[in-house]
């Protein structure tokens, strides 16, 4: 048995895998563990050394749905790349397609690393600094998200799109990424002081954006399976609106199902217009 | 009136608007530059609300002050509901403040009518214009034209915005006049015409000015009068001909506050409104055409889909060979989508199909059973009438409560 460790990174684990076929090393003899082997029983057996015999030819669409695969964090996070890597050099391609079991396997891990991608463009928030702050830090906007898969080095390009020269952060709890308007500095290992500024943000602001949550909702159509299987109970926490959600359905439930008006719409004076009134 | 004031009663306003979507518009990015905002095509839905439905766009209203008296309408004058008026300013500051926090991707604005079309309709635009050139911004806007504006004006806000929208409402010329007396027929279809035509003009010209790139919409409201599902499918499908139109939504109606007796004061009909954007889907991706999905008149099944439904109706068709059948026909088959029908075609390029496989690729083989041929499986129920195969497969309905008035 072949014990081991890329530090979860994908280049790392493309050496390994070429060398590992070059020398046609069986999926069922090689693991890829955390530092130490999981196997108690089996024997450590070294990496062959050199590049091995076998020259193996794979499509190059392969190479680019192993890196993205290799994002999902989970169980044989690595054995099942290399597994669809075995079959597919040795000739049998559809380990790599949908209707495979394997193949099914990784493409629905495929589907999730982009949905997570997806999730983070959606669901971050940005809290803007105060100015004083903002100086000294040499940031405007700080964001903290928990993404379920290592979707962030990838995906946060999207954002220097977005933000022009605005200055910002994303802390996660394992990585996290800076730009200063120019590039992007991305930490595999998120510094402290990145996590504590962009938890303990202040955000006096925050108000319109309840606000326009609140109205925007209407709770004669009230469905809130619906919302959580768009957006799932673990983001909630780390979004402004998320306490408003179960406060919003128990008000809809108890009488504001009636028709589609906001309760502190409701509340205030109407106006009537003839059509002679001076409209402003 | 301070902003949190106005942005609460507009945004009530503005929420009988069903679209929400940001997708469609070109590459735009502000990578390294001064401005904000991008667009790559994809929409993002950035939250949900508890209504489960898509926050995608600041969706206000520039002012419910409005002219007009549609009956359905929570804003017409004759509703007795408080009223406000943003300054062209205070939107861009919203916009742009969402947006930095990326709470949404773009705007979306309406306006109820003041004094004229023309000048509700020059506010709209003073709007992008302010975001657009003053601000740098490059993130998405949809702006609904006024009907009876003048075509220059939907012109220029066609060259401004990634979307028009002209709102039908109510599909008949009867129902129109009868709820609402201030708008025409014709004169939503002349906007329509002018928004078409400017996209035509630069259709296949790179270097055109962009118009309306993420196309136009329209939204009909369904269950406010007594129009059935195929009228408006029929209607919607000489729109997607007749203007090129991107999307048509359609808004179950809610019932609102002060409710006039014109409109019914019922739950808005959630199963028909879902129906009816199933059979469009079908309309505008699988290449179906609104007669086979329903005859001249009547509402689609609410305990079955309407591809089913089809597929039911049309049994000579079925079973279809998964190894063999053209792809416009395997995406026929219930159960099995078009991203489906792509992965069967580059499997079996490799080898056979077998039924396992349709379970990998997680079709929905419940509804796909009775109507597939596989190398390893021939339908027990090919031979089963379609009247015990609907009762086997139909949608259990929930128990609608006794009424109390009946």
């Amino acid at each position: 048995m072949i014990a081991l460790d890329c530090g979860d990174d994908f280049a790392t684990w493309r050496d390994q895998a070429r060398q590992l076929l070059g020398h046609g090393i069986d999926p069922a003899t090689v693991t890829w563990g955390q530092a130490r082997m999981d196997d108690l029983l089996a024997v450590p057996t070294p990496l062959p050394v050199g590049p091995g015999p076998f020259r193996a030819r794979v499509p190059a669409a392969l190479l680019a749905q192993l890196e993205q695969a290799g994002r999902y964090r989970g169980e044989q996070r690595w054995n099942l790349l290399y597994e669809v890597l075995w079959r597919v050099a040795h000739g049998d391609r559809t380990a790599m397609l949908a209707g495979d079991r394997l193949g099914s396997e990784m493409q629905r891990r495929i589907r999730q690393v982009g949905r997570e991608a997806h999730h983070l463009h959606a669901f971050v928030r940005f809290v803007p600094l105060p100015e004083a702050l903002a100086e000294q830090l040499q940031l405007d906007l700080v964001a903290y998200h928990e993404p379920a898969h290592d979707i962030l080095d990838s995906a946060c390009g999207h954002f220097a799109d977005r933000l022009g020269r605005q200055r910002w952060l994303i802390a996660t709890p394992l990585d996290g990424v800076r730009f200063d308007g120019q590039h992007l500095d991305y930490q595999r290992q998120c510094p402290q002081a990145w996590q504590q500024w962009a938890r303990n943000a202040e955000d006096p602001g925050a108000e319109l954006w309840l606000a326009y949550y609140r109205h925007t909702f209407n709770p004669a159509r009230l469905n809130p399976g619906a919302l959580r299987q768009h957006l799932p109970g673990r983001f909630w926490r780390h979004l402004p609106e998320g306490p408003l959600i179960p406060e919003l359905v128990g008000q809809a439930r108890h009488g504001k199902q009636r028709d589609g008006q906001a309760l502190e719409v409701g509340r205030q004076r109407g106006k009537r217009i003839t059509v002679a009134d001076p409209l402003p | 009136m301070q902003l949190i004031a106005k942005l609460g009663i507009l945004a009530d306003a503005a929420k009988y608007d069903a679209s929400c979507a940001s997708s469609g518009a070109p590459k735009r990015s502000s990578r390294g530059r001064d401005g904000l905002g991008a667009t790559n095509g994809m929409g993002i839905c950035h939250s949900y609300t508890p209504d489960g439905r898509c926050v995608s766009l600041l969706k206000v209203l520039l002012t419910n002050f409005c002219l007009y008296d549609c009956q359905y309408c929570v804003n017409r004058r004759s509703s007795n509901v408080p009223r406000a008026r943003f300054s062209p300013e205070e939107v861009v500051r919203l916009t742009l403040d969402f947006y930095r926090r990326n709470c949404i991707s773009g705007l979306f604005l309406s306006s109820g009518i003041i004094r004229s079309a023309d000048y509700t309709m020059e506010q709209l635009i003073r709007v992008a214009r302010l975001l657009r050139e003053e601000h740098g911004f490059r993130g998405y806007i949809h702006l609904k034209t006024i009907p009876d504006a003048d075509p220059l004006l939907i012109e220029e806000a066609g060259r401004l915005a990634d979307r028009l929208s002209v709102n039908i409402e109510l599909p008949t010329d009867a129902s129109l006049e009868r709820l609402a007396p201030e708008k025409r027929a014709s004169t939503i279809r002349q906007a329509m015409g002018v928004i078409h035509h400017g996209q035509q003009a630069v259709a296949g010209e790179p270097r055109a000015p962009r118009f309306t790139p993420a196309g136009q919409s329209t939204q009909v409201i369904v269950g406010a009068d007594a129009t059935d599902d195929s009228a408006l499918l029929r209607n919607a499908e000489s729109l997607y001909q007749g203007y090129g139109l991107r999307r048509v939504y359609y808004s179950a109606f809610s019932p609102i506050p002060d409710s006039p007796s014109s409109v019914p004061l019922a739950a808005p009909p959630l199963l028909r409104e879902h129906r009816l954007y199933q059979a469009d889907f079908l309309l505008r991706g699988y290449g179906y055409k609104a007669g086979e999905l329903l005859g001249e008149t009547g509402n689609l099944a609410l305990d079955i889909d309407p591809k089913l439904a089809w597929a039911l109706a049309n049994r000579e068709v079925f079973p279809l060979d998964v190894n063999r059948a053209e792809p416009a026909l395997l995406a026929r088959i219930p159960g099995i989508g078009l991203r489906s029908v792509q992965r069967l075609v580059a499997l079996r390029r490799e080898r056979r199909i077998r039924y396992d496989d349709l379970i990998q690729l997680r079709c929905v083989l419940d509804k796909a059973r009775p109507f597939i041929v596989t190398s390893d499986y021939r339908p027990a129920q090919a031979e089963l009438r379609s009247g015990l195969l609907r009762a086997r497969l139909r949608e259990p309905q929930a128990p609608v409560q006794m009424g109390l008035w009946g």
